[in-house]
């Protein structure tokens, strides 16, 4: 091989493998089904499995969050789908909303959940057209569990007892 | 130094260790960015290397190459301080008490050496004993502190240590898998680092001291 012609390849694989790992260490995978399903989804060619994100929804509207949250992670394992990514979130709120109090683990692992769906969204913003939703778009769902995670003397009201489940 | 040595083999050794450097394994995959500490120690090691000839950056870089030969020695380069700031990322614990003293320590080391002006087999030789002390130090000991089942190791070293408060010495706790990427990282670093073109007439430095010409002479 010509010493120009190995030059050029040695520079092009340097250049490809740095920008790789820039590109690791700015979206951080956790497994390497993140990593693949966020690399397919850097060119567009992400799909998630329909049947399972309707096997989720359905389990979802049974209140059945927990089967529900498995279905949709078989659905999306890259968590690279901003809409059922807000599924996921939207179960952790209904899972964690109480009438007398909220539980704040599914809370915060709620506003995970829909940092990611904004994170995976095209421009920043999540829609979802459901009518079975009361909160339709991630601002307003991640709205609704950071007021649930807040700390004030709203909280000692009794007359909350009558709020609703949205 | 070969082409292919200059433009694969060393961009892809320094680049797979600036990879590997911030990966820590916990309950979930952490891919750890160096601190800016570490690009003063880095920067303090290849002085070290350019001064002891380990790295002769005329041989990557100079008028009489192409342009072209000299981005690619530039590469070199550049990905060798990579490797280099992730290397020390690799070695100094992440938090508290001995994340200060290695790093003081480090400092201190490398400024001694480049003061010292050795060759560049003792520098290689210097590298070898600062990245594996620290991966004992790290992986080995503090790692068996801050383990909260314990084990012989630990109840040796709290005897050791006896008054100090164990909370400023114990570190986040990692799987065993990242000890063993640590490992693979620094060895593939140092590995790299003798790859590195030498300066001409460093590559055998005994050959111009008489004490140790004579010695092989009869040897």
């Amino acid at each position: 091989m010509r010493e120009s012609t190995t030059r050029t390849l040695g520079l092009v694989l340097a250049a490809a493998y740095a920008i790789f790992i820039v590109w690791l260490y700015v979206r951080q995978p956790q497994t390497v089904a993140e990593m693949t399903g966020a690399l397919s989804a850097t060119v567009g060619a992400y799909r998630i499995d329909d049947r399972a994100f309707a096997d989720g929804l359905r389990l979802f509207r049974a209140d059945q969050f927990d089967a529900a949250r498995l279905a949709f992670d078989r659905a999306d394992p890259a968590h690279q789908d901003s809409r059922t990514q807000f599924y996921i979130a939207y179960s952790y709120y209904r899972q964690g909303w109480g009438r007398i109090y909220n539980d704040d683990a599914l809370f915060a692992r709620g506003v995970e959940a829909v940092d990611r769906a904004v994170a995976a969204a095209p421009q920043g913003s999540v829609a979802v057209d459901d009518p079975d939703l009361q909160l339709r778009s991630a601002d307003e769902l991640k709205a609704e569990l950071q007021a649930g995670l807040r700390r004030e003397l709203g909280d000692l009201n009794p007359l909350k007892v009558f709020r609703k489940r949205k | 130094m070969s082409s292919a040595r200059e433009a694969f083999v060393l961009p892809s050794l320094f680049l797979t260790v600036a990879l590997l450097g911030g990966v820590r394994v916990a309950d979930r995959i952490v891919l750890l960015p160096p601190p800016l500490f570490t690009l003063v120690l880095a920067f303090l090691l290849v002085g070290v290397l350019v001064r002891s000839g380990a790295l002769a950056p005329e041989r990557l870089m100079s008028a009489s190459r192409s342009p072209f030969a000299n981005l690619s020695g530039a590469v070199v380069i550049v990905t060798a301080f990579l490797a280099a700031t992730q290397a020390f990322n690799v070695a100094i614990p992440e938090s508290g008490l001995p994340r200060l003293l290695f790093s003081v320590f480090l400092l201190v080391l490398l400024i001694n050496t480049l003061a010292a002006s050795p060759d560049r087999v003792r520098v290689l030789r210097s590298v070898l004993v600062i990245f594996g002390s620290a991966f004992v130090l790290k992986f080995i000991v503090l790692a068996a502190l801050s383990d909260p089942a314990g084990g012989w190791l630990k109840r040796v070293l709290i005897a050791m240590l006896e008054g100090l408060t164990l909370g400023t010495l114990s570190q986040d706790l990692y799987r065993p898998a990242t000890g063993y990427i640590a490992f693979v990282t620094l060895s593939l670093f140092v590995g790299a680092l003798a790859l590195l073109p030498s300066r001409p007439g460093e590559l055998q430095p005994w050959r111009h001291d008489p004490v140790r010409g004579e010695l092989d002479r009869y040897s």
